[in-house]
């Protein structure tokens, strides 16, 4: 007879343990069987990579050096694991027998979310992973719920598509001017590889601070990646261009103190609602425009139909 | 746990989780090892590899210490502190692998 009781369990929470020593896998495993945890091991980053994508653990204990023969330390991994949106919200825990303070420092500005000490006590190591674990499931909770982007407090691109359909059936409706800008930091990739994810994130959140600091009324919204969006109800051609630019040259005009002499640009892609024009293709018409910007050199903005008489529009 | 770093070789040095019986096999299999791992580290400081001498003794430090053989991972940790630099003092570093060696032979034992 089924149990009405006892409604079922969601399967338990999995943490891929990394480390170079069977000694430590053998005594994670003992001393946490009796926890609801599903538990991997791998022993290099080789290894460690492969079982973060076929095993996707909710939780990583990981050690900083994984032997002399491995090509890459924890925090490198640490950093792959971070630059991957698939994976980048898996909480890290380092473990480690290291004393050194900027060790740790290092680990937390990367994106670990705790450094336990090695040896542990197991007490701790239980609270610590499941704190861990309770973190990781409100930060999914609150991006499903609220549809904020998790590093830079704008707006997502789920709730992007939501408020695109909603401003354009309100212009529609009440034959009001709706623009979009779409943008792209530029160079992006290359200025992560050369200055670090942590320093990448500052630039991000910059940017977002700069999107989001226009008019009440304009939704800032981070697209994906390194691109954003930006809603603007209300208002026409030659406003968004101004505010298009007005962006691009407060982003060109950072200084970035820990970097002295870079400069950060990006390229904007502007378009306008017309009423034969649906959500996906003003979408792809900004975007159009934004490839069209970096094609002519980046650092600049461009309009979906730059011959378009001003009469056409809304 | 100081006193038992003491280089009694008849002090017995045994597991907190020796008595926990999801502990105890995997205890025992590992304190069975612990000779192997510090002639590990005589071969190492037979051959002044100082380098060789710090992992050795990082690693020891967490293994021993997550096994419940907190004066071995005490023990390792001095050692380690003592290698830290490659112009170490191999007088004192001497005494530390023979501190090791010492808990290590009881620990098997018991």
């Amino acid at each position: 007879m089924p149990d009405l009781q006892s409604p079922p369990l969601p399967p338990p929470p999995r943490l891929l343990v990394v480390d170079d020593s069977e000694l430590i896998h053998r005594l994670l495993k003992v001393r946490l069987q009796f926890e609801r945890i599903e538990i991997e091991t791998a022993s290099s980053s080789e290894e460690a990579l492969r079982r973060i994508k076929e095993f996707e653990p909710d939780v990583i204990l990981m050690d900083i050096d994984l032997g002399v023969g491995d090509p890459m330390d924890g925090f490198e991994i640490l950093s792959e694991i971070k630059s991957d949106s698939a994976t980048r919200d898996i909480a890290v825990i380092f473990i480690s027998g290291s004393t050194e303070t900027m060790d740790r420092v290092r680990a937390l500005e990367l994106g670990a979310i705790d450094f336990i000490g090695k040896p542990f006590e197991v007490v701790e190591l239980k609270a610590r992973i499941r704190s861990a674990l309770r973190v990781r499931s409100m930060v999914r909770i609150l991006a499903q719920k609220a549809r904020i982007d998790g590093l830079t407090g704008l707006w997502n691109r789920a709730y992007f598509d939501a408020r695109m359909e909603e401003e354009l059936n309100a212009a529609g409706r009440h034959g009001r001017p709706l623009s979009l800008i779409l943008c792209d930091l530029d160079a992006f990739k290359v200025l992560n590889d050369k200055h670090g994810h942590p320093f990448g994130d500052e630039v991000l959140e910059r940017f977002a601070q700069i999107l989001g600091a226009g008019r009440s009324s304009d939704i800032a919204c981070r697209y994906g990646g390194e691109e954003f969006a930006l809603i603007l109800p209300d208002t026409d051609r030659e406003q968004a261009l101004q505010a298009a630019e007005r962006a691009r040259w407060a982003i060109e005009g950072e200084r970035w103190p820990e970097h002295s002499g870079l400069t950060v640009t990006a390229s904007f892609g502007v378009s306008q609602y017309r009423v034969d024009l649906d959500q996906a293709m003003m979408v792809t018409a900004a975007d159009q425009a934004l490839y069209r910007a970096k094609e002519l050199g980046r650092n600049r903005v461009e309009h979906a139909q730059p011959d378009l008489d001003e009469r056409l529009i809304a | 746990m100081e006193p038992s770093r003491s280089r009694n070789p008849d002090q017995p040095v045994r597991s907190r989780y020796a008595d926990d019986p999801t502990m105890s096999a995997i205890v025992a299999r590992f304190a069975a090892a612990l000779p192997e791992r510090s002639n590990h580290l005589k071969k190492a400081l037979l051959e002044a590899n100082i380098e060789d001498l710090h992992s050795l003794a990082h690693q020891l430090k967490g293994t021993a210490g997550g096994y419940g053989f907190d004066s071995i991972s005490s023990a390792a940790a001095d050692l380690e502190m003592e290698t830290m630099s490659l112009e170490a003092d191999l007088a004192m570093v001497r005494e530390r692998v023979e501190d090791i060696t010492v808990l290590c032979t009881a620990a098997s034992r018991d």
